[in-house]
């Protein structure tokens, strides 16, 4: 059956293209963090800001509880509206592969595409950087362009002790993450707002992907979190 | 309990809110000065001139307002080369729309000292179709992100424009000083625009708090949690019914009463951009 496209920008099922994608298995997530850790050693990710994380939550009542774990990306979406939302191109879509990169030297520092994301997946760069020069412009996983065009898989997968973390182009009928997407129920997050997510989950549970009813009262220990985050962030 | 997350910044911060305000006044002090050149605005001309200074001093600050609020300000250029505009974006027509504006109120001002009512006119009505325009794109700035409660409603569009027409009026008031008729015709604009803001209000209250969990939060946190007093307590009674009400009676039609509610229009038009801005990207900070 041929996959439905609204937008010309979608390239899922587009023949002789590659359409990357990750399936998260979250049966297998230990929430060991290793994939946070491998990012922000890949990409010298700065103190407060992540590419990748992986937050969780704690489901249920004693006896019957539950950890749950969720790993969080940029879910390099085939109809993305951070790209629609950049005044100067400076976010655009790589038509064979479909992974949504950053032009730094272009982006203006609006934050219109930080606006525009659903999924929370952008995030400003700090004014002062150690090892790399790129500073105040937005910035978001890249699904390891640099890896995964040599051949290689993204940091985070590579380390995934879980092996919950599985890469590659669905576009590829052969492929471990087309089987695991056509034979198995997956969801993605917020379908809802038409992004078409690439990321692709087994075992999320609905009832706490959502945006829930705790953010009106939120604990103090997130409330102190927070504030720490927001220091680090404008430091 | 022993939750852990990872949190958002709001992407926008309340700097845009004083943008909103200003280029809003802008726009519509623009458009006044435009229509004392029209037999039905000749009540304005007293203010013809001041409003079309007054304008272009806003829309310079504006201007500043927006570059300064960008990581990268030297960089606003980019937003001028035809090479990278991407016309999906609203902020890309809104750059050219100011840019444009900018060019279009130069000759206005510059045909209003040489008192040459044709350029004047011609000037002043191409500026005022700009003028509207940035209300619009303002709106649309908003509303184009669908996954953002509040802002994704058609209704931001025409909800900025009729609160630049109020602000702007409520500005022009004061500008207007003793002068009876212009004052007249001013508080019917206040009157009769922020009417409009209200009704709008009702509706945007409306759709929000039926409109699913993200929206239903939003709405909880803009009428009784942390934005209530500067949404309803500022924006709505204070800044938008109270002044309705002070118009509509005998002290509304006299000059103190009418600078009173351009004021209270003034502090509501300030917390309703605000909160909008504001109240739009809470919930999101958690997810
Ligand atoms: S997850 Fe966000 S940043 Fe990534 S492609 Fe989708 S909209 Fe853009
Ligand atoms: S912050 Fe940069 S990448 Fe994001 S919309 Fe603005 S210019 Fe584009």
């Amino acid at each position: 059956m041929s996959e439905l496209r609204i937008s010309s920008i979608e390239t899922r099922g587009v023949p002789g293209k590659k359409r990357y994608a990750m399936v998260i298995d979250l049966r297998r997530c230990i929430g060991c963090m290793a994939c946070q850790v491998a990012c922000k050693a890949e990409f010298d990710v700065p103190l407060g800001v992540f590419r990748t994380w992986v937050p969780y939550k704690v489901v249920g009542k004693y006896p019957t509880v539950r950890k749950m774990f969720m790993p969080r990306l940029c879910n390099h979406c085939d109809d993305p509206p951070c790209v629609r939302s950049c005044p100067v191109e400076a976010t655009y879509k790589v038509e064979d592969g479909g992974f949504v990169l950053q032009r730094y030297e272009r982006c203006i520092g609006c934050k219109a595409c930080m606006a525009s994301c659903p999924y929370n997946a952008r995030f400003m760069l700090p004014r002062h950087r150690s090892y790399t020069n790129i500073t105040s412009v937005v910035d978001k996983c890249t699904f390891c362009h640099h890896r995964v065009s040599q051949g290689m898989v993204p940091a985070c997968v590579q380390t995934c002790v879980g092996r919950s973390r599985i890469f590659g182009d669905l576009n590829d009928p052969g492929s471990e993450v087309s089987y695991l997407v056509n034979t198995l129920p997956t969801q993605v997050l917020r379908p809802e707002e038409g992004t078409k997510p690439h990321v692709f989950y087994i075992g999320a549970d609905r009832n706490h992907t959502e945006i829930g009813r705790t953010i009106y009262d939120p604990s103090d220990v997130m409330n102190a979190e927070r504030v720490m985050f927001e220091k680090n962030q404008r430091s | 309990m022993g939750d852990y997350t990872v949190f958002h910044l709001m992407p926008w911060s309340g700097a845009y809110a004083i943008y909103f305000f200003t280029i809003g006044i802008s726009a519509a002090l623009f458009f006044f000065s435009t229509r004392s050149w029209f037999p039905t605005g000749q009540a304005l001309v007293p203010i013809r001139t001041s409003a079309a200074y007054v304008s272009f001093a806003l829309l310079a600050i504006s201007g500043l307002l927006l570059i300064g609020d960008l990581s990268q300000p030297m960089r606003f250029l980019n937003i001028m080369n035809p090479a990278y505009l991407n016309f999906a974006s609203p902020l890309a027509w809104g750059g050219l729309n100011l840019i444009s504006f900018g060019i279009a109120s130069v000759l206005y001002i510059k045909a209003l000292k040489q008192n040459d009512e044709k350029n004047a006119k011609f000037f002043g009505v191409i500026g005022s179709l700009l003028a509207l325009g940035l209300p619009v794109y303002t709106g649309f700035d908003l509303t184009v992100h669908q996954n953002r409660p509040v802002w994704n409603t058609p209704l931001m569009p025409v909800l900025f424009v009729a609160m630049s027409l109020v602000s702007g009026s409520a500005v022009a008031a004061m500008l207007a000083k003793g002068k009876e008729a212009a004052l007249a015709k001013l508080r019917w604009h206040m009157l009769w625009e922020g009417g409009a803001v209200g009704v709008m209000l009702i509706a945007l209250l409306g759709t929000t708090a039926y409109g699913g969990s993200g929206s239903e939060l939003t709405f909880i946190l803009m009428t009784s949690g942390s934005l209530g007093l500067i949404f309803v307590g500022l924006g709505i009674l204070l800044g938008t019914a109270a002044p309705i009400a002070v118009l509509l009676t005998s002290f509304g039609r006299q000059h103190a009463g009418i600078l009173a509610a351009a004021g209270l229009l003034l502090v509501g038009g300030m917390a309703l951009r605000y909160s909008i801005l504001i109240g739009g990207q809470i919930v999101q900070t958690y997810f």
